[in-house]
Parts: C-alpha cells; structure tokens; sequence
C-alpha cells in the first residue's frame, strides 16, 4: 500500500458516489457484468431468416384477447381478393400485378422479391414495367440496368401541376434527338415489348431495337394528346433493349417487358418521396384510368404511408380521405380487378440518446388503412405487424447483421427479403383458402 | 455482451482493477491481477476466448524461450515463422472462419476482433527474433501484456517486451500523473460519444447506406463528417486506453498528432494511427527484399499499404484503400527523389494548399474504407459527380457540430497541454466533479453511446 495513489483513488470513489447518486446503481446492471453471453451471433440473414423456425413473428395470433391484435397480416375476409386467385389459378395465363409505392419499391427492394418468390412458384411471364431512365439515382430493379440521357424527367411526386399526364409509372419523360434509353436485363431475356407513350400533334419519331436489332419506328404524332403503345414481338428473347428520338420531340412513360407466360408479371411502380396523394390528385383520372386499363392488372397494391408518417396533422385530418379518394378512382378505372393496400414499414425516430421507437404516426396510419381497406372492398396486408409491429426498427437496426438502414426507413436488402417472404407467405395461404373455398362449391 | 472501451461496465472494471492493483503487495499478485482482468475482458466477447487466447498467447511464449535458447539461424527463422504462421492464422480465422467452415450458410466472425492483438503478440516474437529486445522468462508476466485489456481492442498497438518492463517496474503514479490519466479518460468519452456517435448518427451512418438517395452536396458532407467521425471515435477510443492503462502506471504510445493537418501523404501516416504504421514499417516495409535498390522500395511500399488494407479485412474496398495509400506515398517519394523535399517552413499559402489537398485525398480514401461493398463506394463517389446541389439532410445543428469539431483540430496544442495539467493539478473533488459532468453531458447531449467503436470490428 506504500506506493498507492491516494488522490487518484479519492477521485475515482468520488465519481463513482456523484454517479450513483444521481443514477443509483439497480440489480440488474450488476447482472449485467457477470454476462458472459456473446452479443453477436451473425449468421447469415439470407440464409438464417428464410428457416421456418425465424418468421414465427410472422404468423397469425388466433388466441388473444385485444381484437385488433387478432386482425389477421393478410386481411382477404371478403373475398375482395378472389379475383387475382383467380388469374394465379388460370391454366397458362398471365397475372399481373400493380405495385405503387414510395422509395422502397422505387429501389425494388422488396418488390424485387415478392416478384421472384411469386415467379419462383407461379412462372416468368416478364419483368414487367420499366423507367426508360432514373429520375433518381435511387431508382433500380433487380436485375435490370437502366441508363438514359437527354430526357426531361418530371415524377408526379414532385408535385409540379401540369397535365396530369405520367402515365402508368408515375413519371413522364420528354426528350428531342439526343434523347435514348439502354435497358439491360442481365439474366433474362423476354419476347414481347410495349413502349408506352403519349401520341400528340407536332411529335416527334423514336426507334426501337432489341439486341441490336431495330424491331420498328414509332411517329407519335397524333390530332389529339391520347395514350397509345407500340407494341413489338421478337421470335428470340432478347435480353438488349434501346430506344432512340429520332426526330422532333416525344413524350415516353415506361416499358414493359413480357413472355407468353404462364406466370406472374410485376410491376414495381415506385416514386421516391411520394404519399398517397399522388394517387389522389395528381393523376389525370381519364388517362390514369386509359394506362390502368390497358395494363389490365389482376391485382393493384397501393403501398404508401411511410413518408406521410412525418406529417401528424395530415395523417389525423387528411390521410383517410386522401386514401379513400384513391381507391376510388382506382375502383373506377379498373372496377374488376383486386386491390391490396399495403401498410407501411415500421418507422423509427431517435427519442433519446440510445433509443429509437416507433414514430407515433405509424400505428395510426395502420388502422386507417385497415379500416378503408374493410370499407371500400379491398384487400389489406400488414407489413408494420408483419415485421414485428412496434419497435421493429430499433431490434431490425441493432440486429447483427443489420437488417435496415441508419435512417431507420429503408430496409437492407436482408431486411427486404423478410417482407416479401412474410407477404408472400400470406398470399399463397390466401390462394390455398381460396383454392379450398372453390373445391366445395358445387359444380355447374 | 462485449466490453466496450467507454461502457459503463469498461469502467467499473478499470476502477476495480485500480484499486486491487495498487493494493496488491507483491509483484506476482498484480500480474496476476491484470491477466485476471484480461481474461475477463476477453470472456465478456465469448468464453470460448478463454481457451483461444491463452492458448496462442502461450505458444508464442514458448516460440520467444525457443529463441532466446537458439542460436541457429535455421532454428531461430522456424521458430519465428511458427509465430507469424500461428498469428495470421488467428488474424485470419477470427475474421472469415465462416467462409472457411460453411462458404454456403455461415458468416461468422469472431465478436471481438483480434487483429490488434495478432499484431501486439507478433512484436514479441519477432523483437527477439531480430535480437532488438530482451524476452522474459515468466510466462505470467507474458501473458498479462500481451493480452493487456486496454490495448485489446483496438490498440494502441505497444511493443509486448515494453509492457512486460512497464508492468515488472511499476512506476509509482502520482496526482499529477493520476489527474492526466483521468483527463484522458474523459476527453476520450467526449471525442467518442459526444462529437463521433452525434456526428455518425445523423448523417454519416445514413448516407453511407444509401447514398442514392442523397445529393452530392450532402454525400460530400457525410465524407468530410466521415473523416472527423473516425478520428475523434478512433482517438477517443486511444485516450480511453492510454487513460486506463496510465492508472496503472503504464505508459502507451501516443497514437494521433493532429493528422488533417498534413501538408502531404507521408506526414499524415506520421500522425495517423502511429502505433499502426510504425509497426508496418518496423516489421513489414523493412522486412520486404529489394530495400536497398532504387525500384523496390516503391514497390515495397504500395505492398506494405496494401497489406495494411487487408489487415483490416479481406475486401476489394480496403484494397483499394491500402493500394491508394501505398500509390500516393509512393509517388511522393518519387517526387521528392527527383525535385528534392520542399523547404520548411514553406509558404503558407502553398502550405494551406498542401493541407487541403492531401485532407482532400484521405477524404476520397475514406469513402472507400467506409463503404460496406465497392459498388456503395462508386455510388458515393457518382452521387459527388453528380454536382447535386441540395442540403434538406443537413440540418444547422448538425452543420454546426461539424464545423465546431473541425475547429477543435485547429486548436493550438498550448491548449491543450494547459487544459489538460490545470486539470490533473486539480483538487480530487474536482476531476470527480468534471468527471461527472462529463457523464451528465452524455446522457443529454451525446449520441448513442451505443455504437461500437469503428476500430473494434477489426
């Protein structure tokens, strides 16, 4: 003890007795010292969480005594969704699907998924619907490369009033001479190609070619502004497709791409920053309607609410209504066809050093989503409960690895991949009820 | 549950270690107190650290008596190279096991990351094997310093044989010395959770995940916000150590000297992360052949950066990372072989000049040392070309705290050496009153606190 360090042992057990006066010391955190337990058990997320054994959150609480707890993920009770079982069932057809949604699915993050669980199962019918450029360095699909130049770009979430016209994507491209587009499907190759544009007078030409062959030349000037779509067939899939202005100036708004099927067609229709109002109001409803209509989708899903979570205000006094105006024009223009409404992701704010929880908005959002989905006849899939409900962000985001990123919005691509199963899931135990349901009808 | 340097826990354990060390009366019984106290860090990673540790810390042991009993250059040269085997071995292993066990299903990485300790252990045996130090002949004393827990995770790096002496001296530790280690202790904590989690959490950690979702101007930002995230989290974690390590009485190396104030490459890696360097220069760059030609060194030189970058993990991006580096330092040196060195002092315009440009190239290097894949680095770097101006993620507190803690590099070092020896002067009440308005600070200001130290995944 001759050599100890008094003074610096007085600091310490001062410090020790300030702290433990204003933060006394708990049981707990004794406990805590003698855990040996290792923190991080990284396996794999890919392989880890598609086990069975890893998406028992995922599945439906039947025993329960809060109601809304008892809400099934996949909410098809009136049979709102018989329509796209249906299409699945259709001996060698084609079933397409409609995804509108804001920055996730802009970056095909989850639909990228969904479409290769569904098509996995169901066949390739075609990539679907595609940007001829990025109107955001975010925008991207699986297994696509998209390059595009000379285009003004306008996304109907920008909010910018003009006609109203963005076509079936959300976005309109206007381009002279030194417009093109490059899309690439890097291990695919498809047959049918439709080039979706607006005739108008004093347009302009574009070519099309498919793996270096020009498969035609479009005028789109037209005596009115109307919605039409060159369609083109190759003998050989081809996985190489351009397009060129080549004279005066044209108006695109996206490409599909297609086989003869059967299978499933996903369109992953996303707009960075985008709510539902883009829905609500900023589509032209006649030629919203013209585009929708000759997609003629199975099933649409309308997958906003992320970016509405940051306005309290809006969400208690607006969202409802904006939602229920929505899926009425989508009723009107496609009055067969299925509708889903998909909940938002969970949302996660700091609240203090430490900690991250839930944004209040988002459970709210939630149940009025639910509540016009039961209302206006369509479908309802709870992703926010499917992902774990409250809290998610935070265990997602201290999950080893990482399952979303630091703004707490975006999924990883782990963490979009758990979505899409968890949807998909529902989806073929909605198709199995349904299959179940039309095996005990009588026959005619 | 790990113990990271900063935690609540980290700190109970170096105050209990404090006290039955300085209690302890004999030499045997404070070893045997620190090797308790290392293991117990270890254990709070992983048991199973309990059997690894020891059992490599103990063959390198019994390497350095194999070359302090051999005099044969062949023995001597096998011996070492059972050491450098049995290292980079661990390095290795701890960090892609899962890829050697299961390629398919596993990605399992060790929790507490071994690559500063594989290079603490190796300066032992490579000292004695180029006879540049004395080994010992305990294997407590060994085992205590190589595995020092202050230095574990993420250095400093400090030559084995200098601790085992540190640790048999025992230098007494007065107030003086005592209100220093203490004043590191608390700067470190600041550095960390005040200026780099803050800093990390607000941007930085966002941007780097998806930077297309940001305009260039504000992944710009993020990397210049990378830049002083990394130094104040990597020399809040050094003052962390070399404070706790002081209250012992032991004295680690000073790891950063104000490095984005470097009119050149070379200079930078003088004042960044010095234990690193020193070490890849001490037993790489010295060690590669060709050192006297007027070709190799060059060569040598990109090669010991590109090592440096695969140190902290086998990816393309810390290869870049390293083979930048190592490139730059090279042609630096070229340059200075052909023009001559520039003369100090120069002017300070140029000088100015200098200094932004090589802080501009450590920049550009970050990103790559940052970015979880090349690609997300090529997207940070097209998202910078991209010349979009916009700044809606950079909110005027954040921009303040960004440029106040750019401020603090330029804060002359009188300061510095004035705040820190009024403070260890200082009566104990007052370092425990400071200390704890330190912790007061934390829990209403700082980030997370939560978020692991960048160095300790390594």
């Amino acid at each position: 003890m001759r050599d100890f360090p008094f003074h610096t042992g007085l600091s310490i057990a001062t410090l020790g007795v300030l702290i433990a006066i204003v933060n006394p010391p708990s049981g707990a955190q004794f406990r805590v010292l003698t855990n040996f337990t290792p923190e991080l058990t990284p396996l794999s997320p890919m392989v880890r969480h598609v086990e069975p054994a890893a998406v028992t959150p995922l599945r439906i609480p039947t025993l329960t005594k809060n109601p809304e707890i008892a809400e099934p993920l996949l909410d098809d009770r009136a049979r709102v969704l018989d329509a796209f079982y249906g299409a699945l069932r259709r001996p060698g057809g084609v079933t397409r699907i409609v995804h509108y949604g804001d920055s996730p699915t802009t970056a095909d993050l989850i639909t990228g998924d969904i479409r290769q669980l569904l098509q996995a199962r169901f066949g390739d019918a075609g990539h679907g619907f595609i940007l001829p450029a990025k109107p955001w360095a975010w925008y991207q699909h699986t297994g696509v490369r998209v390059s595009g130049s000379g285009w003004q770009m306008v996304p109907a979430s920008h909010f910018e009033v003009r006609d109203g016209l963005f076509g079936l994507g959300g976005v309109s491209f206007t381009g002279g001479t030194s417009a093109s587009s490059k899309i690439v499907f890097e291990k695919a190759g498809y047959t049918r190609f439709e080039v979706w544009f607006l005739r108008q007078p004093e347009s302009g030409v574009f070519t099309f070619t498919a793996d270096g062959f020009e498969l035609g030349r479009v005028d789109t000037t037209g005596e009115t502004e109307v919605a039409d779509f060159a369609a083109f067939t190759v003998p050989v899939a081809a996985s190489t497709l351009e397009l060129h202005v080549v004279q005066g100036h044209v108006r695109i708004f996206g490409i599909t791409s297609e086989n003869d099927g059967p299978g499933v067609v996903y369109d992953s229709l996303g707009l960075n920053g985008a709510s539902i109002t883009v829905l609500s109001r900023m589509f032209n409803q006649a030629h919203w309607a013209a585009e929708l209509q000759h997609r003629h989708p199975d099933l649409v899903i309308v997958n906003y609410g992320t970016n509405e979570a940051d306005f309290a205000d809006f969400v208690d006094k607006q969202y409802e209504k904006e939602l229920r105006e929505a899926i009425r024009r989508l009723h009107a223009a496609l009055p067969e066809t299925s509708i889903l409404i998909m909940s938002p992701m969970d949302r996660g704010h700091r609240t203090g050093p430490g900690e991250i929880a839930t944004m209040a908005t988002i459970p709210r959002i939630v149940a009025m989503q639910r509540r016009v989905a039961r209302d206006t006849g369509c479908g309802f899939f709870d992703t926010f409960r499917a992902m774990g409900g409250e809290g998610t962000m935070a265990r997602w985001y201290t999950a080893q690895p990482r399952l979303v990123s630091a703004d707490f919005i975006h999924p990883y691509p782990a963490g979009g991949k758990l979505i899409a199963t968890a949807f998909t899931r529902e989806i073929i135990s909605g198709l199995n009820r349904y299959q179940l349901s039309a095996s005990e009808k009588p026959l005619h | 549950m790990g113990l990271a340097a900063g935690s609540s826990a980290y700190f109970i354990l170096v105050a209990s270690v404090f006290f039955l060390y300085w209690a302890a009366p004999t030499r045997l019984l404070r070893l045997g107190i620190i090797l308790l106290a290392n293991y117990f860090f270890c254990a709070r990673y992983g048991l199973f650290y309990l059997a690894l540790i020891p059992a490599c810390s103990t063959a390198d042991f019994m390497v350095g008596l194999g070359l302090m009993r051999f005099q044969n250059a062949h023995a001597r040269r096998a011996l070492v190279a059972i050491s450098v085997a049995l290292n980079l071995a661990l390095l290795i292993g701890a960090r892609h096991m899962g890829v050697l066990v299961n390629p398919k299903g596993w990605d399992w990485i060790f929790p507490l990351g071994l690559s500063f300790y594989t290079l603490q252990a190796l300066t032992y045996t490579l000292d004695l094997y180029r006879r540049d130090a004395k080994g010992t002949g305990s294997l407590l004393a060994h085992l205590s310093a190589v595995a020092f827990f202050p230095t574990l995770q993420a250095g400093p790096i400090t030559r084995v044989t200098d601790l085992i002496q540190q640790l048999a001296a025992r230098r007494p530790l007065d107030r003086i010395e005592g209100g220093r280690a203490l004043f590191l202790i608390g700067l470190g904590v600041l550095k960390k959770a005040l200026v780099a989690d803050y800093l990390a959490e607000n941007l930085v950690n966002r941007v780097f995940d998806t930077p297309k979702l940001y305009s260039g101007a504000e992944v710009l930002v993020a990397v210049y916000a990378y830049s002083l995230q990394l130094y104040f989290d990597f020399s809040g974690y050094t003052d962390i150590a070399r404070g706790s390590a002081q209250l012992l009485g032991i004295r680690l190396p000073v790891n950063f000297d104000r490095p984005y104030r470097s009119a050149n490459l070379t200079e930078f890696w003088r004042r960044w992360h010095l234990s690193f360097s020193n070490w890849l220069r001490d037993y790489l760059f010295f060690a590669l052949p060709g050192g006297r030609t007027k070709i190799m060194p060059y060569v040598n030189l990109v090669i010991t950066m590109l090592l440096g970058g695969l140190w902290h993990g086998i990816a393309w991006t810390f290869a870049i990372w390293g083979l930048l580096h190592g490139t730059a330092l090279a042609a630096t040196r070229a340059w200075w072989a052909w023009h001559g060195r520039p003369k100090q002092p120069a002017n300070p315009w140029m000088h100015a000049l200098a200094v932004f440009g090589t802080y501009q190239f450590v920049c550009l290097t970050w990103i790559f040392f940052r970015s979880g894949s090349l690609a997300s680095a090529l997207d940070m770097i097209g998202r910078i070309a991209s010349l979009s101006v916009s700044l809606e993620n950079v909110t005027p507190l954040f921009a303040t705290a960004l440029l106040l803690a750019a401020a603090t590099l330029f804060v002359p070092k009188a300061w510095y050496t004035f705040a820190m020896d009024r403070f260890a002067a200082s009566p104990f009440y007052v370092h425990a009153a400071m200390l704890a308005l330190v912790a007061a600070m934390l829990r209403y200001f700082g980030g997370s606190g939560n978020a692991p130290f960048v160095y300790s995944r390594f």
